[in-house]
């Protein structure tokens, strides 16, 4: 009886990125103590050949796709993708996180090893086909993060931060498990399929009421994942508080984890009530992104305005969500991959001009940076023209996608609000550009560094993975739209 | 069938005295000790639903051990400054109108009767003559072995997390 | 053919200059930026003459931008007869505003800067013009868009440059969003942006969504073409220097909306509604904007509000159905209007930057190059016969009597004042005495030879070219009429404007004051430009701004980030100073929001949880 339920080595396999992760990362718990400080580096180097490594090996995965672990793991194209995006992000907050941690005298042992955990976390996330094993790898995610966040001990506003986000977050995780504990004791499983079985079964009785307030819950939590209204609160205070490779880390990689789970729970389990919470992610949709974008025209400081540019992005995505269907799925996979890149470039540009101890982090300390570093103004140009949605880079054809789905599945009034808030959108974008270019330089722009290389990879791999999805969409969209199907 | 409503009404008035009772203290200790009473009433309620396993796991580590170190650090801590504070925020009003809102729910299923707390069929355990313990202990180690194993990694991220946030401190 | 060469050249002049300029010698920086545009200049004719007489449309097939599903768009570039036009005149003009900008901006900063970004500006209107279907075509258009707010924003130390710069992109923005609604509508129902496709399928859909599709490109080509009510940021846009007021706001971008109008033309024609409209907004931008150019003082200004009349001009062709006769004058325009703002750039370089005609005057001796070539244009938009802008604006008007004679009377109106407008300024500028203070000096050859090009064209351009026959099986026939009473009406009407204003100006100085005390407060209300910047001001930008701040930022964004480390928080460190935090109320107050976001969430969902 039990010999089925002993993995094979075809199912350890499915979860090699994790373990490859997972051991790097204890290692360096490990060598913490050995090493000296001199080699504080050398975690750098080993958490990329790491992620290089997991990712490689997701890929590698995919030619045998399939369930592991009795049904709790599902390999399958979605998963891949999205196994791909976190851990690209992962390889992405390393490169700037050199000199930053550098700069700010911190240590560099402790730092990695929570980042590649928070990663695994967000693997397990994407993978999972089981709220169960959700659940963890959503808390593995967390809790990493909330320490990232908190990193600089000795600074207040990252303590303030770190608190907000750990309180908040737990708060909204036990939702989350509440409706997770709902699910099990109405359909008796845990399995996303199983649980869509049962529901489309009509043994729950004509009004399965309890079926809406788990996914109610469900939403609460997800929803305070991805920031979304109303939802979002906590973002603008924890991204300005976090270190900025840390609030670039948050803004994509556990968001696009989050979003992974978001779409695979609401399109399985609970897509046979989807006219019930349609209604509710559009309302949130559009309170994300009118909150968002609104509140983010009056900002003064660059990582707030990044944090409600963010917020708004969760609903553009959120919109995806609500067109409920294939072509939907396929254009929120996009997004959050263009948004990876765009958004974390952006606040490369921003960790790197800020300085030590993140001084100049005003909307004015840009001013003058195309006089003085016209390489580093030319890539964050890019990546706020993506941000605005300008033709030719990724951000263009992600919202060009969200809200072809969401017409072909007649959100007429979305579509036009959207398309409305992302014309308001590019005024705060376009804040930083003027500038950039058109004012002269300050002190921050004055007293700017030389780039590193690991900055300046920071900075030119996120600008061509924005310029390759804006040219050659294609490419990444086929497989997104191959992989959208979570029923079969 | 008597006797059991009986209990399930006493523990669950410990539950909800003992919650109300954590909440209105002033007192941190007296506060935590109330929180004890009603995880204490929890604990009955499964024992009521034949749970033995998590009446056990219950009472030891929530009133064993959670509790006990809530009071250690209460007791380490100085709270005299925090119990000179006010005691609700401005929001109290917000958080009335969401307990009123959840009550009407409830009310509102309650009226509509047995429908609304239908559960799927197959849910109700088929008597294989195992205890709770056994079949929890089957379910961990065979279908659910992988979050068992997986929810090592996550005591061992809190705990990693723990110690960087605290190691100047102390 | 190799179309992509066209704009591959102007690209390759961009990435020249932007990468190696800075440290590149001028000679270089010319060479490379004037040698690309006459590259793809020399390319157009290359690929004209293989095509023999273009007689039907020719598609290039580059790669498969998007395929997902149904949807699938292609980068394909095109060429048809109104994209040789097109091709012939943004190429064409371009390369001599090119040759012109040396002089002109011999003397400024950022030099490289200048003509890397008008290069890029000509790939991109290459591309736009080029374009196959609508996404690509959407390419260029947000190109555009963007260079030209650059290039607004080019004397960046002016504030007032940044925030026209600004001003032109946030527009824009709105006319964006009507385009690109446009283009979702057009996939969803047609399938395909293809505009082969597309146009093949109009007969047989529904009008109200033809119409619908119809109006919102409209929204898209008004805010670009700065037609009512989007047209407030070309004026502004004049912030920039006067070789791309000439080519982008002038010449070329600016009718960029009149093509996507042209270009559309099925659906216009299945569209009455929507074709009404264009009509009617061009009439009315045609006829109130030209009377805000009575008015004006800043030279610039006077052509800038001139250009909007006459896109005007052209959506009123368009929209009785004389598309060939819209892009007629938008050819004539491109011409004559280009040599109205490089003139004034001459004469602007004359006197050192002065730009008020009150303080000109009597420059027709001390730069007479100048002043003939833009007296040229100066005839040739008004509507003399047999100039350029005559034969032009006749087809037009007498399209329009075919549709209604009213619209001919405000368009020969209109004519009237653009006449009187345009020789205000010529005779203010060159008439008269000397006002100001500079001592005015002729421009280099390098700045006049491509006025006098211009001027060449302006006048013959009307014979040379005959753009309507060319057209022909394009566009659906214009009915003839040979209705002499209509154009003597309407050139003794551009004649009595000229008339008018020598006697205004030359002949008898002081009405104008006289007439204006007289007639004060509709002079106060032309002369400030119908207060419609302080009305958009007062009704959209301060509720926005004000909305945003107050209720967004003090209601929701109730960060205390700030408040703590001001000290008002926690100073204390260890647990205690957490449980400070805790106390604080901010953690609190969030935690109180999220419950009750939930709860009405629950209740909500519970509510349709039934619904299946």
């Amino acid at each position: 009886m039990y010999a089925s339920l002993v993995p094979t080595s075809a199912e350890m396999i499915r979860f090699l990125p994790e373990l490859i992760l997972t051991v790097v990362a204890t290692l360096f718990m490990v060598l913490d103590p050995l090493l000296g400080r001199q080699s504080r580096h050398v975690y750098g180097h080993f958490s990329i050949l790491a992620l290089l490594g997991a990712m490689a090996a997701a890929v590698y995965v995919y030619r045998d796709p399939g369930a592991a672990f009795s049904g709790m793991l599902m390999v399958d194209g979605f998963a891949t993708f999205f196994r791909v995006v976190v851990i690209g992000v992962g390889i992405l907050t390393v490169l700037p996180s050199y000199r930053y941690l550098d700069r700010e005298d911190a240590e560099t042992g402790e730092y990695h090893a929570l980042l590649l955990f928070s990663i695994v976390g967000q693997c397990v996330m994407v993978t999972a086909n089981e709220l169960i094993m959700i659940f963890i790898g959503l808390e593995i995610s967390s809790i990493a993060s909330y320490v990232l966040a908190g990193y600089l001990r000795d600074d207040r506003r990252a303590n303030e931060a770190a608190l907000k986000y750990f309180l908040l977050g737990s708060f909204a995780t036990a939702f989350f498990l509440y409706g997770v504990a709902l699910i099990y004791g109405m359909t008796g499983s845990t399995n996303l399929a199983t649980v869509r079985r049962a529901i489309l079964g009509g043994s729950l009785g004509s009004a399965p009421i309890f079926i809406g307030v788990a996914a109610a819950l469900m939403f609460v939590g997800l929803g305070f994942k991805v920031s979304g209204a109303p939802f979002q609160i906590w973002a603008p205070d924890v991204y300005q508080g976090a270190p900025t490779p840390v609030a670039a880390f948050l803004s994509a990689g556990p968001k696009a984890a989050a979003f992974a789970i978001f779409l695979r729970i609401f399109l399985t389990a609970f897509q046979p009530i989807g006219p019930g919470w349609e209604p509710l992610v559009w309302v949130s949709a559009l309170a994300s992104m009118t909150l968002g974008n609104f509140a983010a025209l009056t900002q003064s400081n660059i990582k707030r305005l990044l944090a409600y540019s963010s917020i708004a992005h969760a609903g553009y995505v959120l919109v995806a969500l609500a067109a409920r269907s294939n072509v939907g799925t396929a254009a929120a996979m996009f997004y959050m991959a263009a948004y990876a890149f765009m958004n974390i470039g952006a606040f490369a540009v921003v960790s790197h001009l800020s300085g030590k101890g993140e001084r100049y982090l005003k909307v004015e300390d840009f001013a003058g940076l195309g006089a003085k570093q016209p390489g580093t103004a030319a890539l964050l140009s890019i990546f706020l023209l993506s941000l605005i949605g300008v033709p030719l880079t990724g951000g263009f054809f992600g919202k060009f996608y969200i809200f072809k789905a969401a017409l072909d599945s007649h959100l007429v009034w979305l579509t036009v609000l959207g398309l409305l808030n992302s014309a308001v959108a590019a005024y705060y974008y376009l804040r930083i550009l003027v500038m950039m270019y058109m004012r002269e330089p300050g002190e921050a722009a004055s007293r700017i560094q030389p780039l590193t290389p690991g900055l300046r990879a920071a900075l030119v791999l996120p600008a061509l993975g924005t310029l390759v999805l804006g040219i050659f969409p294609g490419w990444v969209l086929d497989f997104a739209g191959r992989s959208s199907v979570f029923v079969r | 069938m008597l006797m059991d409503t009986i209990l399930f009404y006493l523990f669950a008035a410990l539950v909800l005295g003992g919650g109300i009772l954590t909440i209105t203290r002033r007192n941190a200790v007296h506060s935590a000790i109330f929180l004890i009473l009603s995880l204490l009433g929890v604990a009955g309620l499964y024992l009521l639903q034949s749970a033995e396993f998590l009446f056990a796991v219950q009472i030891v580590l929530y009133v064993g051990g959670i509790m006990v170190l809530f009071l250690f650090v209460i007791m380490l801590v100085n709270l005299d400054q925090a119990a000179k504070e006010k005691q609700f925020n401005r929001q109290w009003t917000v958080a009335l109108a969401c307990a009123g809102l959840v009550g009407a729910e409830i009310f509102y299923f309650l009226a509509k009767g047995a429908g609304a707390f239908q559960l799927a069929k197959g849910t109700a355990e088929a008597n294989t003559g195992m205890g709770n313990t056994e079949r929890l202990a089957d379910a961990l180690f065979s279908q659910y072995l992988l979050p068992f194993e997986i929810a090592s990694l996550l005591l061992l991220v809190a705990v990693v997390g723990s110690v960087v946030m605290a190691k100047k401190r102390i | 053919m190799q179309l992509w060469l066209i704009p591959a050249f102007p690209l390759a002049g961009f990435l020249i200059n932007g990468l190696l300029g800075r440290r590149a010698s001028k000679g270089f920086i010319n060479a490379v930026a004037i040698g690309s545009v006459l590259l793809s200049f020399a390319w157009v004719l290359k690929t004209i003459m293989g095509l023999g007489d273009v007689s039907s449309r020719y598609v290039e097939h580059y790669f498969t931008w998007i395929q997902s599903g149904a949807l699938q768009v292609n980068f394909d570039f095109a060429v048809d007869r109104l994209t040789v036009v097109m091709l012939l005149v943004v190429t064409g003009v371009g390369a001599l505003i090119h040759i012109y900008s040396v002089g002109y901006m011999g003397h400024e900063g950022g030099y490289y800067r200048f003509f890397a970004y008008l290069n890029l500006f000509m790939f991109f209107m290459l591309t736009l013009v080029l374009a196959a279907n609508y996404l690509v075509l959407f390419v260029g258009w947000e190109g555009v868009g963007l260079c030209s707010y650059l290039l607004i924003g080019f004397y960046f130390l002016r504030q007032s440059a940044t925030n026209a710069g600004n001003k032109a992109f946030i527009v824009n923005r709105i006319g964006d969003f009507g385009f690109s609604l446009a283009i979702f509508l057009v996939f969803l129902n047609f399938g395909t942006l293809d505009f082969g496709g597309v146009f093949a399928n109009v007969p047989g859909k529904p009008e109200t969504l033809l119409n619908t599709i119809g109006l919102l490109l409209l929204v898209g080509a008004c805010g670009k073409s700065a037609q009512i009510p989007l047209y407030v940021w070309l004026p502004d846009a004049m912030e920039g220097p006067t070789p791309v007021s000439a080519l982008i706001h002038a010449a070329t971008m600016v009718t960029a909306g009149v093509y996507m109008v042209a270009r559309s033309n099925v659906i216009y024609i299945h569209a009455p509604v929507a074709q009404e409209a264009v009509a009617l907004i061009g009439l009315a931008t045609a006829f109130f904007s030209a009377t805000i150019g009575l008015l004006q003082n800043d030279i610039k200004k006077i052509f800038a509000y001139s250009t909007v009349s006459q896109l005007g001009y052209m959506f009123v062709g368009a929209g009785v159905g004389a598309f060939s006769a819209g892009i007629y004058h938008l050819v004539t325009h491109a011409f004559f209007k280009a040599l109205l703002f490089l003139g004034s750039g001459s004469v602007i370089h004359a006197l050192s930057g002065e730009q008020d005609v009150r303080r000109m005057g009597g420059l027709a001796k001390k730069i007479p190059w100048t002043f003939w070539t833009m007296l040229c244009a100066a005839v040739a938009i008004a509507g003399v016969p047999p100039f350029s802008g005559f034969y032009s604006k006749d087809m037009i008007l007498a399209a329009a009597y075919q549709r209604a004679p009213w619209i001919y009377w405000v368009g020969a109106i209109t004519a009237g004042l653009t006449a009187f407008y345009v020789f205000r300024a010529i005779f203010l500028a060159f008439f008269g005495a000397y006002r100001g203070h500079e001592h005015p000096h002729e421009s280099p050859p390098v700045m006049i030879l491509p006025l006098a090009a211009l001027a060449f064209l302006s006048l013959a351009g009307g014979f040379l070219f005959d753009v309507p026959q060319f057209l022909e099986r394009l566009f659906p026939p214009i009915e003839e009429s040979h209705d002499v009473t209509l154009v003597a009406v309407s050139v003794a009407i551009g004649l009595a404007g000229i008339g008018l204003a020598a006697l205004f100006y030359v002949v008898k100085p002081s009405l104008p004051d006289s007439l204006a005390a007289s007639f004060s407060g509709v002079y106060k209300l032309i002369y400030n430009k119908y207060f419609v910047d302080e009305i958009y001001d007062a009704a959209v930008v301060k509720p926005v701004v004000n909305g945003s701040r107050s209720l967004l930022w003090k209601g929701v964004d109730v960060g205390l980030i700030d408040a703590g480390v001001n000290g008002l928080g926690w100073s204390a460190r260890g647990i205690g100073g957490i449980l400070r935090l805790l106390q604080s109320g901010s953690i609190r107050s969030y935690a109180t929001w999220v419950v009750f976001g939930s709860v009405v969430l629950m209740v909500a969902m519970a509510m349709a949880g039934g619904v299946r």
